[in-house]
């Protein structure tokens, strides 16, 4: 978690930022320091931007909302993986210990300075088939009414469903460290969050995919990613969760949840599209709507 | 695993086998107990062989031997510490073990999916795993000094 509970104090005047940066020619990590001013209400992404315009615009790292909501600038500030754009330096930086250290994310390919390599996360990412799957996949076409849920079954999903996709939690987890064909926190988290879902009819092939070495049997619940996860996620309760489901899907006491309200086809309560009457008359008195239809548009504009 | 790959992992593996303070985090037990899961199994394993290589000591040299080997076992201060270690080893990765079984395999202390509300806290890391955990760090501690009790009393 970024986020600190009560008041952030304001930090020091001057904060020491030791990074630790990659050569990719040499193919080797050094470490440097660089003094800042700081602002009250500075993150660690804006000391980072103040370092690359005023000191060494060689600096590279990701970035891109600036506000915990594209995930780009995931790093690990002093020792813990986190987003450096929710990362207040008042919270982690003191006048005993002006001093703030970031470090590419653990668990990926360098690829230089804060710059990590996320090809096999979204790849991992992608191998979970992250998106509904319907037998009929015409019905998404041509239905005339949306997938409906009740509100319970949607807060079942919400929670998985807020994943960034930033890849802080492959950082955190000693097993992704040990394994790096494990598909991770992120992956498993996504696929719990369509397995769970009452929409979705393709979790037979999905659950396939996970029931392998390399999938969520390979968690040994260090709960790592659930503590690091900047906006609550939550994946070792979905990794837990799909666990436990196989079994009791292999042992034949888990049936999938539906809805008896989803799908267009097997929805009958009002249609939006029948509600909406087309107009066929005129709704001012004494307008004949034809003769309007075929009259040019004569609109008074003066041009100087 | 390759030269190549070891390499790029290694920082990952020291931080995830051998120092688990190398990713600080706040508030989080859970990763202390499984990183001493993992070192307590590899103490029971290698405490296994030995074990199997002395107890087949009369099969090997005769009952003679093992008479000479139990003597000089049970007067060794040495010996007893290991013994204290070993214990406190299989107690706690006993406990922890258990509470794995039950978290894991029946999905028992997780809680359910909310909708995240401030302080923003994730629900397993409060929900019954965490007493549970809590409650095995306990007994381990309890159960150790009680061995100790037994072997140095």
């Amino acid at each position: 978690m970024s986020l600190v509970e009560g008041g952030i104090p304001t930090p020091p005047e001057k904060v020491i930022f030791k990074i630790k940066r990659f050569d990719p020619e040499k193919q080797e990590f050094y470490w440097k320091e660089y003094e800042i001013e700081t602002f009250r209400g500075m993150t660690v992404l804006d000391a980072l931007l103040k370092i690359k315009e005023e000191q060494d615009s060689s600096l590279a790292f990701r970035y891109s909302c600036r506000m915990g909501v594209c995930g780009s600038c995931g790093m690990v500030i002093n020792g813990m993986p986190r987003l450096a754009c929710q990362t207040q330096v008042g919270a982690i930086a003191t006048e005993g210990n002006p001093v703030v250290t970031v470090e590419p994310l653990y668990n990926y390919p360098p690829i230089r300075d804060l710059f990590t390599d996320f090809t096999s996360f979204f790849e991992k990412h992608k191998s979970v088939k992250p998106y509904l799957i319907r037998k009929d996949p015409q019905e998404t076409e041509t239905g005339d009414a949306e997938f409906a849920m009740t509100p319970e079954e949607y807060e079942d999903i919400y929670q998985f469903s807020l994943c960034i996709s930033c890849g802080v939690c492959y950082a955190a987890c000693p097993v992704a460290a040990m394994d790096p064909l494990y598909l991770g926190p992120q992956a498993l988290a996504y696929a719990w969050r369509y397995v769970s879902d009452v929409r979705d009819e393709g979790y037979e092939e999905r659950l396939k995919i996970i029931d392998t070495e390399h999938g969520c049997h390979r968690c040994h619940f260090a709960a790592s990613c659930s503590a690091v996860c900047p906006k609550v996620v939550d994946p070792a309760m979905a990794i837990q969760k799909l666990r436990s489901t196989l079994y009791k899907k292999k042992l034949g006491a888990w049936k999938k949840k539906t809805s008896k309200k989803v799908g267009p086809y097997h929805y009958e309560g009002p249609s939006r599209a029948k509600k909406v009457p087309q107009l066929t008359e005129a709704l001012l008195p004494g307008v004949d709507l034809e003769a309007k239809i075929k009259e040019p548009v004569n609109i008074d504009i003066e041009l100087k | 695993m390759s030269g190549g790959t070891l390499k790029k992992n290694l920082p990952g593996l020291l931080q995830a086998s051998l120092n688990p303070w190398l990713v600080r985090i706040k508030d989080h037990p859970e990763r202390l107990a499984f990183i001493l899961h993992r070192v307590t199994g590899v103490i029971i394993i290698l405490y296994l062989m030995a074990h199997v290589y002395v107890t087949n000591t009369p099969t090997r040299a005769g009952w003679e031997a093992w008479t000479q080997v139990m003597a000089q076992f049970g007067n060794n201060i040495w010996n007893k510490i290991g013994e204290w270690i070993i214990a406190g080893c299989v107690i706690f990765h006993g406990l922890n073990g258990i509470r794995l079984l039950l978290v894991e395999f029946f999905g028992i202390g997780v809680g359910r999916p909310v909708h995240p509300k401030p302080p923003y806290r994730p629900v397993s890391l409060y929900a019954g795993q965490r007493l549970m955990l809590l409650i095995v760090f306990g007994l381990a501690v309890i159960g150790w000094v009680w061995a100790g009790l037994i072997i140095f009393g």
